[in-house]
């Protein structure tokens, strides 16, 4: 496309066109510079980027990615998500424990060419820019993180759990045969949260999103994802998590509850936060309750892979109010 | 009968305590052959993307495994265990397999009798997302003894 090509197309599919000249770029190695307005041209195709995709966690709030652009493909007018090349190692914590995370645009991308024909994981494809660096076009997924769904849902647990749960509980179930596959082909998904399953308005399925962040080489090559599975696997039983501080607050019925609570009934990574809910709430089934205390301090063995615990879930599944 | 047992030992100075004690055990066995075994894991391009630094990282990673291969080796000596009974042998491994099942397939390879690793001692936590080897040693170990030194 020559540039008056690429202003009709941007007329035609942006709401505010750019006035003033097009800076159309095909290097992405010096990110923090391709800014709000900029064209990218990668293997052929214009992408006009829109801005920078914000981090929401760990008090980082508004903090944009400078690697991660929304952007328009000019071709058609859908939107896109444009990861660049960025290299980084830092220390994560899970919980109460601390562990060095490599973000990884290769792995990443080897995963989106895995998952290619699985609608449960995000769709996109990987081009080279003209200095070589591995970009990672991804289709906008329209709809909400998981937490928020939980998190805006009003009705008390009970309600909750004998309505809405059993559904739930099997859009959770086949992500999680989503992560067994995935680790069938010898990869993780190494960010497993609560906000990374979004909820796709369009087909209706849990889809997971992120896959850039890696690990050392492990004894346990999937305790990683594991540990963010039982928090979701958590979230969705408990409609929310429940910390002993909050129970406390709860008057006098918190105050009991809260002494009915030994050690072994809370989180193995956060150390206030309850995982026998059954507890709380005496209807949940001893099936799913035991599949949940795997991930308690008080556990003796613990799930090496997402297979073992799919077949215990599996279980579960009489025992639920469907 | 020729009596063989798989020392498996890593960089730390914990694993030499596995050693000591198999010295100090089998000192007076005339007959027994012992291999100290190390594996050592190359980085993979995902978390170290220039294959240069990864070779080099391998390489000092053996350079000093070697040398604390010796060091092992000669306190085995000290303890009395003669020098033709002694084997090292380094694995070098490219792809992320469990070490757990390299000592195995070692171990059932070569036909050892007895196995012996140091436990590291890590807590609930870090064998929840990490794993343990000796533990998946005691676990998985089939047709032959664990000795796990504490």
């Amino acid at each position: 496309m020559n540039e008056s090509e690429i202003r009709e197309k941007i007329e035609c599919y942006a709401r505010f066109p750019e006035r003033g000249k097009l800076r159309i770029l095909t290097d992405t190695t010096e990110f923090m510079e391709v800014k709000a307005g900029d064209v990218l041209e990668l293997a052929g195709c214009c992408y006009l980027v829109r801005g920078e995709e914000m981090e929401g966690r760990f008090g980082l709030d508004g903090e944009p990615k400078y690697w991660v652009k929304r952007a328009i493909d000019l071709s058609n007018g859908t939107s896109k998500v444009l990861k660049l090349v960025f290299h980084e190692s830092f220390i994560m914590n899970l919980g109460e424990q601390r562990i060095r995370c490599f973000r990884s645009p290769q792995k990443e991308a080897r995963v989106l060419d895995k998952t290619r024909n699985d609608p449960r994981f995000m769709k996109g494809f990987n081009v080279l820019d003209s200095a070589g660096n591995l970009v990672r076009i991804i289709d906008k997924i329209k709809g909400a993180p998981f937490l928020e769904y939980i998190n805006s849902l009003t009705m008390d647990h009970e309600t909750y759990f004998f309505k809405h749960f059993p559904k739930i509980f099997d859009q959770v179930f086949s992500c999680i045969e989503a992560i067994d596959r995935l680790h069938r082909m010898e990869e993780l998904h190494g960010d497993i949260r609560n906000d990374h399953i979004l909820l796709d308005r369009d087909t209706g399925l849990y889809t997971w999103i992120d896959f850039d962040y890696t690990y050392e080489w492990f004894e346990s090559p999937f305790g990683v994802d594991l540990f963010g599975l039982g928090n979701i696997l958590l979230l969705s039983t408990g409609k929310g998590f429940h910390n002993v501080p909050d129970l406390a607050a709860c008057g006098p019925i918190g105050m009991k509850m809260k002494a009915c609570l030994t050690p072994e009934d809370l989180s193995l990574f956060f150390s206030h936060r309850v995982i026998n809910l059954q507890k709380m709430f005496p209807y949940i089934p001893d099936s799913l309750n035991n599949v949940l205390l795997h991930f308690s301090q008080g556990a003796r063995i613990f799930y090496e892979t997402a297979e073992e615990l799919l077949n215990d879930l599996k279980a579960c599944k009489t025992d639920l109010p469907y | 009968m020729e009596t063989k047992l798989l020392v498996a030992i890593d960089l730390s100075e914990n694993s030499l305590k596995a050693v000591d004690y198999v010295g100090n055990m089998l000192s007076c066995h005339g007959t027994v052959q012992i291999t100290l075994l190390t594996v050592i894991k190359e980085p993979s391009p995902d978390t170290m993307p220039d294959e240069e630094q990864r070779k080099s990282q391998v390489e000092a990673w053996r350079s000093k495994t070697l040398a604390l291969m010796e060091r092992a080796a000669e306190r085995l000596k000290a303890t009395g265990v003669s020098e033709k009974h002694i084997r090292l042998k380094i694995q070098i491994c490219t792809r992320p397999v469990s070490v757990a099942e390299l000592i195995l397939r070692e171990q059932q390879n070569e036909g050892y009798g007895t196995i012996v690793v140091g436990r590291r001692g890590v807590t609930k936590r870090e064998e929840f997302l990490f794993g343990s080897v000796s533990s998946t040693i005691v676990r998985e170990a089939r047709h032959c003894t664990v000795w796990v030194v504490e």
